[in-house]
């Protein structure tokens, strides 16, 4: 190619390039112009965008929360199975529900979780569901928590396919274990419902609103005798069957035209009384069922009631005959609630209280009826209701005329049938008759026994009064008997002494039956010897009978030993009784007294007491009588004495001490009293023994003690006087039954003892002192009486006695016995032969009176001083005997205030020793009274008062003469 | 059509058969756009085929050849100025396989206005791969040419075969196993 050529082709070529590269500018501008428009237009945009994305993203995250709210509050799990039933999605729901995390469902087969039982049937569910290409399906499974609760699972599930390949399936599983266990219970219920109802002892038949049966039970076929299960009932028009059955009623066509009324009224009717030909008694209820005020059909009850019919006409019958009965025996019947409130009152009431029925119902009995001392009264009998209660009473009621009326009234509780009292029903019964006769028979019962009770303090007080003269002759019959009496005057005072002792023992009797019948007696409880008392009472009674031919025995049973503690004194009386009882109904034969024990432990023992004689007897008719107060038992030919109250006396002393007694008897073979009685056992009571053998080693003692027992007073002051000079220790005590208590309670070295004295004489005494167990048992005992009687020395010296002083005695003679049996070792008597004249001087005595305090309260006044003497010997001196009674009866402060008033008395005449001892008494009265401390200081002091009168009618004689 | 196409193939012409061809072809070709072009413009697809028709004319080199010449002049091409499209891309048949899901995607987005072939690609094994051309502008070969180029870049020793489905040329399918 030529050079030109190229040029051109060149410049053709650079032509094309400019051309090339201005379209490319062009375009490129273009482009840039259109970049430039468009990133304007991109900026807008963006902002906008921004905009946009700001309102956006605001709107998501509400959304957002929406959303997780929504997810949150999904109480359902949502899960994906592979169609061979693998899990392969699930939402935590499932841990909530179910327990098993996210992680752990995965992978599982829907079947892991499934209750076994249900593995086959739900596969095959879901094989079917699969195969036939269901879309969804619902199913109901229990299945297994991961802590293996189980929980009711109903699922729909949805299958997600392609074509006819199953790609998955999509589940909502919902808990429905509170539906399920809800169903379950409602068809329980419904079971046992059904299943009530069938085995109801009760015909049920429930039909439908066209009276087709819904319901009927065998015990309804049963009544009617309908053949065939009652299931296949179901749907039988009853309209039709009616009419065949009502050939069992009694009355068909009323059967019919009732029925037909109840199903047209529609209205419930409960136990209507049914009569069939058959004579049987249905119970029928006719309930009509509305379902929202529809009706729906209704329900028949037949209850065969022919049994319960009877028994209610058979209650129902007796009711009215009992009403009848009630009617006519005018009893008032009256019920009432808890509150006192009338609920019913029946006819004889209100013609009691003369209100009617209707006045009364609603108004409180209380107020209406009850005088208000009597409120307390009902009170308590309601409170007694209430707690089931029933009583009888009387109680005074206001008829409505204000009149009151006496009722008597029989209360019991009214028990409703939940057995909560309801009220009480009050039976009254008009006494008002009764009530006036009662209240003046019990105005003449008092009257009367105001007047027994006057006479029986009458007869205490005259017994009292008769026993202080009848001391006096039986204490002087016994004084005459020292005087040395001739055979004819002894002869007189011995039936003057035993007609005196006779009536002492009356008066005794009537004494202690006052006492007690007054409860006065009191059981003194010590310990004593049983055996020795035993012991004395033979020897005592004994001689007592020693002139008849009757044996005494006394058997002691062997187990018998040691001492007992309880009443001594009671028992010997009883005994004595006893004994003197058989004698005096026994001529001859013997007397026994045996006592056994029955029954002991470590700390009591019984005894069994018999008396037994071979005397008249007592016929069986009077036997019960014999222990009844002033019932003699008369027999014939024999000679009565006494009061009666001896065995009545022993029976109330055995039964004080705790014990009984009988009797038995055979006429003309004897008689027999048992009694027995409880005791303590005693310690054995140590007795100390005497430090000699021999009464010679008397003297040794320091402080030789004499007792002198003389009921003689002139005797007690006559040894006392010569004891007390002698400067020896002595007691005194005026009886034998004293002496033994003495004897009891004290050492002594020797006994003067009197034979005759009243209550006990010294052979019993010294009997008592022998026989018994005690520091004394073996004293010497010397015998004061008068000496003419030789036999009343040997009988001394039989009982026991030592020795015998005749009476009237010289000191010397004293003095010897005194030095023969316990001479005193300091030996201080030695001028015995004075004595006698040293006695003949009472001036001595004068010196007793405090001089020094007369003259100052006279100051010569002789006059006044002689009016002084004068009254207090006249009018003041008798008023100091009153001491011993009074401390007798224990009235201590009357002791007090007789000895305050007294004792002023006694410094007016100088007395002012006795002055200090009155003092003393009338301390010891107010401070510490105590009967045996009394009776000893008064003893003392009236003594001593005895003593001074002689010096103060001296002195008075001498004031006068001056 | 993209100028790209335009501008690469009148250098390949340029390259093969030197500047007064190019002049000769612009001559002959009677263009509208009297064959000035540039990369960033756009010119009608009956230009293309007009220079292609008159280069084979001119150079007595079928039709077929020459755009499967082109094809593999332009593969290089497109792979440097579009590389990124390749970043992601190890093997001829990933890139094979993204042609129409991805690269006609973003090419698509780069120029709304631009007609790209529509190719379906089967994979009947992994050996093998089916693809199916169809595009009115019929340039198969082009697309073969394009294919050899992208097997050759991989080095993955693979046979193309091409086999036109109709007698327009607008469906052809290649089938491409690896050896």
């Amino acid at each position: 190619m030529s050079t030109e050529e190229e040029l051109e082709l060149l410049k053709k070529r650079f032509e094309r390039e400019r051309k090339a590269r201005i379209q490319a500018e062009t375009i490129l501008e273009q482009k840039a112009l259109e970049l430039f428009e468009s990133n304007q237009n991109l900026l807008k945009l963006n902002q906008s965008l921004e905009i946009q994305i700001n309102e956006k993203i605001s709107e998501l995250s509400l959304s957002e929360r929406r959303y997780r709210q929504l997810v949150g509050s999904v109480q359902d799990i949502i899960y994906k199975v592979s169609p061979d039933g693998y899990f392969t999605f699930v939402n935590s729901v499932v841990e909530q529900r179910l327990g098993y995390t996210e992680e752990e469902i995965l992978g599982k087969h829907f079947t892991e979780l499934v209750v076994p039982e249900y593995h086959e049937e739900l596969i095959g569910f879901y094989l079917n569901m699969i195969t036939n290409g269901k879309e969804s399906t619902y199913n109901e499974f229990p299945v297994y928590t991961k802590n293996h609760q189980l929980v009711w699972i109903g699922q729909t599930v949805r299958l997600v396919d392609e074509g006819n390949n199953v790609l998955e399936l999509v589940a909502v599983a919902r808990d429905i274990t509170d539906r399920k266990n809800t169903e379950e219970q409602l068809k329980n219920t419904q079971i046992r419902l059904s299943t009530l109802i069938s085995n109801m002892q009760s015909g049920i038949l429930v039909e439908d609103e066209n009276r087709k049966i819904i319901l009927i039970n065998q015990f309804l076929c049963d009544i009617f005798g309908i053949k065939g299960n009652p299931e296949e009932m179901v749907g039988v028009d009853c309209a039709v069957s009616m009419d065949a059955l009502k050939h069992q009623f009694q009355d068909p066509e009323e059967f019919i035209s009732q029925v037909n009324n109840l199903l047209s009224e529609r209205k419930m009717f409960l136990n209507e009384t049914v009569y069939m030909a058959d004579k049987r008694i249905l119970e029928r209820s006719y309930i009509p069922i509305f379902l929202d005020n529809q009706y729906m059909g209704h329900l028949w009850q037949y209850n065969d009631v022919t049994e319960k019919y009877h028994a209610q006409e058979a209650i129902r019958k007796s009711e009215e005959k009992y009403r009848g009965i009630m009617n006519n025996m005018e009893l008032g019947l009256l019920e009432v609630d808890n509150e006192q409130t009338i609920v019913r009152a029946y006819a004889r009431f209100c013609e009691m209280v003369g209100y009617s029925a209707e006045e009364l119902v609603g108004k409180n009995a209380q107020n209406l009826f009850l005088p208000e001392e009597f409120v307390q009264l009902i009170e308590e009998q309601q409170s007694l209701r209430k707690i089931g209660g029933s009583s009888s009473y009387e109680v005074p009621i206001l008829h409505k005329n204000g009149d009151i009326i006496w009722t008597l009234i029989s209360g019991a509780p009214i028990i409703g049938e939940d057995g909560v009292v309801t009220g009480s029903i009050g039976i009254h019964y008009d006494i008002n008759e009764r009530k006036k006769l009662e209240q003046e028979l019990s105005l003449a019962k008092q009257i009367a026994e105001d007047a027994r009770q006057a006479e029986k303090q009458f007869l205490a007080n005259m017994s009292h009064e008769i026993r202080t003269p009848l001391n006096a002759i039986i204490g002087m019959a016994h004084l005459l008997f020292d005087t040395r009496p001739t055979p004819q005057q002894m002869e007189y005072l011995e039936i003057l002494r035993s007609s005196a002792d006779f009536l002492h023992s009356l008066i005794s009797d009537l004494l202690d039956m006052a006492k007690i019948e007054a409860g006065k007696i009191e059981v003194h409880h010590k310990e004593f010897d049983l055996i020795g008392l035993l012991k004395t009472i033979q020897k005592v009674f004994e001689i007592k009978i020693s002139a008849r031919p009757i044996d005494v025995h006394v058997m002691i049973d062997s187990k018998i030993n040691g001492s007992y503690i309880g009443d001594d004194l009671l028992l010997n009386q009883i005994l004595l009784n006893l004994l003197g009882n058989a004698d005096k109904f026994t001529e001859k034969g013997s007397i026994s007294l045996s006592v056994r024990l029955v029954a002991d432990d470590d700390e009591n023992a019984l005894l069994e007491f018999k008396v037994q004689d071979t005397g008249i007897g007592i016929s069986p008719e009077k036997l019960g009588l014999i222990f009844q107060k002033f019932k003699q038992i008369n027999h014939q030919g024999h000679k009565q004495k006494g009061t009666g109250l001896g065995l009545a006396i022993t029976k109330e002393l055995v039964e004080l001490q705790g014990g009984s007694i009988r009797a038995t008897s055979e006429e003309g073979v004897g008689s027999a009293f048992i009694f027995m009685l409880p005791y303590k056992k005693g310690q054995n009571m140590v007795i100390e023994p005497p430090k000699g053998s021999h009464f010679m080693e008397r003297k040794d003692f320091e402080n030789g003690h004499i007792l002198v027992v003389e009921d003689n007073l002139m005797n007690q002051k006559y040894i006392s006087s010569l004891l007390n000079k002698w400067e020896r220790q002595f007691t005194v005590v005026s009886d034998g039954k004293q002496a033994v208590e003495k004897t009891q309670a004290q050492k002594f070295d020797i006994i003067f003892m009197d034979l005759q004295m009243p209550h006990m004489d010294g052979y019993e005494a010294t009997i008592a002192i022998r026989s018994t167990k005690s520091q004394n048992q073996h004293i010497p005992i010397v015998a004061l009486t008068a000496s003419a009687m030789l036999d009343q020395k040997t009988k001394a010296i039989d009982v026991g006695m030592n020795d015998f002083l005749p009476k009237p005695f010289a000191p010397n003679q004293l003095f010897e016995m005194l030095q023969k049996y316990a001479k005193d070792p300091s030996e201080k008597m030695a001028a015995i032969p004075e004595e006698s004249t040293k006695k003949e001087e009472p001036r001595i005595n004068r010196d007793i009176l405090d001089h020094e305090r007369l003259q100052e309260m006279y100051e010569g006044d002789v006059d006044y001083q002689v009016d002084m003497f004068d009254t207090f010997l006249e009018d003041v001196l008798h008023e100091f005997a009153d001491l011993t009674p009074l401390n007798e009866q224990q009235q201590f402060m009357d002791i007090k205030r007789l000895a305050h008033k007294l004792k002023p008395t006694l410094g007016m005449v100088g007395l002012t020793t006795l002055e200090q001892k009155l003092i003393e008494i009338e301390h010891i009265a107010l401070e510490k009274p105590d009967y045996q401390d009394l009776k000893e200081k008064i003893e003392r002091f009236t003594h001593l008062l005895d003593e001074a009168v002689p010096t103060l009618k001296d002195e008075l004689h001498r004031l006068k003469n001056l | 059509m993209k100028g790209i196409v335009f501008t690469n193939f009148l250098e390949m012409v340029e390259q093969k058969f030197g500047y007064d061809l190019v002049d000769k072809l612009i001559e002959a070709s009677n263009l509208p756009s009297q064959g000035i072009y540039t990369a960033v413009g756009t010119y009608a697809h009956q230009e293309i085929v007009t220079l292609v028709v008159n280069l084979s004319a001119l150079t007595q080199i079928s039709v077929e050849d020459l755009l499967k010449t082109f094809g593999r002049y332009m593969f290089p091409v497109l792979a440097n100025t579009y590389s990124h499209f390749l970043k992601d891309v190890h093997s001829a048949f990933d890139l094979i396989c993204s042609i129409e899901n991805y690269i006609h995607v973003e090419v698509h987005k780069l120029y709304p206005d631009a007609e790209l072939p529509h190719f379906d690609v089967h994979k009947p094994s992994a050996e093998s791969l089916v693809l199916d051309y169809h595009s009115d502008r019929s340039m198969g070969a082009f697309a073969l040419g394009l294919l050899e180029e992208c097997l050759a870049f991989y080095h993955e020793n693979a046979s193309v075969s091409m086999h036109y489905l109709n007698e327009s040329g607008s469906k052809v399918r290649f089938e491409i196993i690896k050896q």
